[in-house]
Parts: structure tokens; sequence; C-alpha cells
């Protein structure tokens, strides 16, 4: 019985250890998106950017072991039996965005999209937006594990973030759309808004799911 | 040891196969249902605490069924026995929750009605009254040990992990507790008809310990439950956790707690004698039904957590197992007793 406590103890430790340090490379990716964007915008692909963009790189390759760590831990300790499959989900869902950040850096990177200095200040307000809601997305995820009382705080803010980052691109594309740009310029512009702004919507999505898992768990 | 004294316990020991097999079922079901805990595990911590439940603290109940009526002689015991387990079997068939405990008290009441001694009323009501106030008790425990729950898990602030952890603790700790109070509770059940006729010994174990006559036959009683729980409950167990009863472990857990604290109050001596040395009201020491008892607390917890309409069709399946299991297992007993003393022309009673 002793035994079977201490090994539970240490099983448990080091999943919770896993789950942190997975959120923490959520908000590690999405502050460097944040900053990576902002670069960009400042100095093109320069060696700076290329770092950031290797850093990111870094930031969702260690948050695919970390997933995969957690899912084996899940399965072969056989903890969380019941709802398992949930946070499997949650994990699957918060891995997908760090993909979604290193996807769009990927594409500043591949593409070197020409953005005009009057669009600046809105892209960057827009990838903060995004960022912003990422992070709080993260947080809310982490607060269904630490504390579930947090989570509507966490995940109303992310609705709110989401439908200014929504008004932001939205705002943009028809700037973008009544400006004299060539048509491929402006059909690229439109692609990189929507990648940024397809990331607070995951987030969105994967709070509405989130606030079902707390209300399954709760008693 | 005589040979015969083995053929006559074997109804008992059947009786005390199929209560391992089901009513185990009602402590580690949901927590092996959902893989909280592995079969293996439970199944070991089940027999090891039903043993010692029964053979430490089921003297109690036993006595009560024994003023109720006395079986004194083997072939009476054994047809007691049978004609109860032949009622469980029956019930289980017509899908009505098993008691155990109504089955051998109506069997009893045949042997009484048989062999012309006096049922005694006030002992017979006072078993009648726990029946129902069994289940009424495990809902309100189950209700106080939910909010007590819900206060813990809001105030505390235990991650989900970490409650999964202790959750899974928790739901072993319940299940050893759950185990001892159905061994001593129960017990009685299934031995308590041979209390007067076994012509077992004390047993000495050195200066260590030793064993009333009783406690061995309660021990033997004990391993024939805990035969029950490695052979059959791991289907009961899955059924359990995964069909009837769909609850959180968290929620099974408060169910087992509140099941095996009315198991206990109704089985303790000690609990009786500090009760009683306090001039408080005390619990009679009566064999209650545990599949009963566990689903008052699942009734308990749903009210608890909102769930305002109850389930009246299951509440008058119980009502029904009362009446049908004592009733029929008596019936069962007098012609099952009759058939044996003038088919077989052997002595069922003094």
């Amino acid at each position: 019985m002793f035994h079977l406590h201490l090994s539970l103890f240490s099983r448990t430790k080091a999943l919770e250890c896993d789950i942190d340090n997975f959120h923490d490379k959520l908000i590690d990716a999405s502050m460097t998106f944040s900053k990576a964007v902002k670069t960009y915008l400042k100095e093109g692909k320069s060696e700076n950017f290329q770092k950031i963009s290797r850093d990111i790189k870094k930031i969702e390759h260690d948050a695919d072991t970390l997933r995969r760590s957690i899912e084996n831990q899940l399965y072969a300790n056989n903890l969380l039996p019941d709802l398992r499959a949930d946070v499997l989900q949650l994990a699957e869902n918060l891995d997908r965005v760090i993909n979604k950040f290193d996807e769009a850096t990927y594409l500043f990177y591949v593409e070197q999209p020409d953005i005009p200095q009057e669009y600046h200040a809105d892209i960057k307000e827009l990838s903060k937006l995004t960022s912003d809601c990422a992070e709080n997305m993260g947080k809310a995820s982490r607060s269904f594990f630490r504390d579930m009382v947090s989570v509507r705080d966490y995940a109303q803010k992310v609705y709110f973030i989401e439908h200014e980052s929504d008004r932001c691109s939205r705002r943009l594309l028809e700037r973008v759309f009544d400006s004299k740009l060539a048509l491929a310029n402006k059909l690229q512009l439109k692609q990189f808004i929507n990648e940024i702004a397809d990331i607070a919507d995951i987030a969105e999505d994967f709070i509405d799911e989130l606030l079902i898992f707390t209300i399954k768990r709760s008693i | 040891m005589d040979l015969s004294f083995l053929f006559y316990l074997s109804s008992g020991l059947f009786l005390g196969w199929s209560l391992g097999a089901s009513d185990a079922a009602n402590i580690f079901g949901t927590a092996v249902g959902t893989k909280m805990v592995k079969f293996r595990t439970a199944a070991v911590i089940s027999s090891v605490f039903i043993i010692i439940g029964a053979v430490y603290a089921g003297s109690g109940a036993s006595q009560t069924l024994g003023t109720l009526g006395s079986v004194n002689t083997l072939a009476g015991a054994f047809m007691a026995a049978l004609a109860a387990a032949l009622t469980i079997y029956w019930t289980v068939k017509l899908s009505l929750p098993v008691s155990t405990s109504q089955a051998i008290v109506g069997a009893i009441i045949g042997w009484n009605l048989f062999a012309g001694k006096p049922t005694d009323v006030t002992v017979l009501s006072k078993i009648v009254g726990t029946w129902i106030f069994c289940p009424i008790l495990a809902g309100v425990i189950a209700v106080l040990l939910y909010f007590l729950v819900r206060f813990a898990i809001r105030h505390c602030h235990i991650g989900l992990i970490r409650q999964d952890c202790y959750t899974r603790i928790g739901l072993i700790l319940a299940g050893a507790f759950g185990a001892y109070a159905l061994g001593a509770n129960n017990i009685a059940n299934v031995m308590g008809v041979f209390v007067a006729s076994s012509p077992l010994h004390a047993v000495n174990f050195g200066t260590l310990f030793s064993l009333s006559a009783t406690q061995v036959l309660f021990f033997i009683g004990g391993i024939a439950i805990s035969v029950g729980v490695f052979t059959y409950s791991h289907k009961l167990m899955t059924t359990v956790g995964n069909g009837i009863v769909k609850m959180s472990p968290l929620m099974a857990w408060v169910a087992v707690v509140s099941q095996a604290l009315v198991l206990y109050l109704f089985a303790s001596q000690n609990l009786q004698h500090f009760l009683i040395s306090h001039n408080l009201p005390s619990f009679p020491l009566v064999p209650v039904s545990s599949s009963q008892a566990i689903i008052g607390a699942v009734i308990g917890i749903g009210l608890a957590k909102g769930a305002y309409r109850i389930n009246w069709g299951l509440i008058g399946r119980i009502t029904f197992g009362w009446i049908l299991t004592p009733v029929a297992a008596a019936l069962l007993c007098y012609i099952s007793l009759f058939f044996l003393q003038n088919v077989f022309d052997m002595e069922v009673c003094r």
C-alpha cells in the first residue's frame, strides 16, 4: 500500500509537471509570435527574425514532445481514467494553436510578404490581440487543471479579445481591398491576415470545449 | 470435524459465495468500472477486509438474528440457508435489488413457523424498521458527504490531477472500510443460522490470539464470500461501473463511504456500547442490505445535485423486494423443511 501511494504520488507529480510545462510552451509561443511579427515588420527577414523563427520551431517541437509524454503517461499509468479523453482532446487543441503560431511565422519566413507601412500598426495590433487571446486560453486551460473556479474569468477574456481580433482583421481586410495594391498583393495579405486571425478563432473554439469539460467536472 | 457438517454448511457457503459475487460490486464497482482501481487490487482488499470484519466484528448482528430464531439443528440451518440462497437467485432473475438479509430473515421465520417456535415480534419489527431506515440513512449521509466534498473541492483549490490521485486513494480506503463493514454486518446472513448448531471448537494460535467457535465459523464464511469476490464479482463490478449507475469516481467515493458507514453503524458493538454509555440513541445490530444502502446513497447524491425527479419505479421495486424476498424465503423454507423432515426423515428442529 505504501509503495502504491508513493508511486501514485510521483506519477501524479510528473504528469502535473508536464502539463504545466506544456502550458508554458503555449505562452512562450504566443509571446514569441508577437515578437516575430514586430521584428519582421521592422526588419524584414533579418538575422534577428530568423533566430526568432527558429525559437518558435523549437518551442513547437518541445510542445510536441511534451504532448506525447502526457498522452503516454495518461495511458501507461492509467491516470485520470474518467476524463482521459477530455484531457487528450485539450492537449491536442493546445498543440494545434502552438502549431498555428509556428506555421504563421514560417509563412512570413518563406513568402516574405511586402507589407506597406500603412498596415503595420493594424497588423501589429492583430498579432498582439491574437497573442493575448492564446495566452488567456493557456491560462484558462491551466486553471482547468489547477483551480476550476478561474476558468470562467479567463474564458470571458478570450471571448472579448477574439471579438476585438475579428473586428481588427475585418477592418484590415476592408482597407487592403479598398487600396490600389495589385490583386496578387491583396490576396497574399488576406492570407496572412486570415492566418493570424484564425488563431484567435481556434482559441475561442477551445474555450467553448473547455467550459463544457468544466461543467462536466464540477460537482 | 464431521464430513456431514461440511455438507450442511455448503448451503451457507453458497450463500456466502453469492453475497461476495454481488455485494463486492457495491463497494468497488465504480472504482473498477471506471478503471480507477484494478480488479485484482479490489478483490484482494475486499477479501482481506471482509474476513477481518466477519471474524472481528461479525457477532453483533449475528446475535440479533439468533434472538429472532435459533435454528438448532444442522439440517434446519442447511435448509434455511438454502432457501435464502434460492430466493436470492430468484430475485436476481427478477432484477430486484438483492438483499441477503431479507432472505435469511424470511427463512428463519419459515423455520420458526415450521418448528412451532415463537417469533419475537419486537426483534422482527426492529429488523424490518432497519430495512426501511437503512437506505434513507444512507441517502442522508450521502447528501451530507456530498456537500462536505463540494465545499472541500471549492475551497481547498485541489488541482484536477491531484484530485484524481486523492480520489483513487480514497476509493481504496473507502473500499477497505466498506469491505470490513460488509463482513461485519453481513456474515450473520451467511453463517448466522449455523451458530446454534455448529460443532466447531475454538482455536488457539499459541499466545498470539485465539478464535472462538463462532469466529472460526465466520472465518469459513468470510472465505466463501472472498471466493465469490474473486470468481464472479468482476463482471458485476464492470456492469455497476459502466451501466446501471454512471457516476464520477468522486461521487462513487461518496456513495461507497455512505454505504459503508450505514453497514458499520448497524454492525459495530463498540460503537453501540459507546453510544449507550453516553446516553445516546444507539443503532440496533442488524444485518442490512448493502445493495439497498448504495441505492439510497445514489438517490441522495442525485437529490443533492438538484435532480429532483426521483425514480419512483426503482423505489417501488425496492419496496416490492422488501415484501417479496422474506415472504418467498419463508414459504420456501417452510415447504422444504416439510420435505426434509417427512421424505428424508431428518431432524430439522428440536
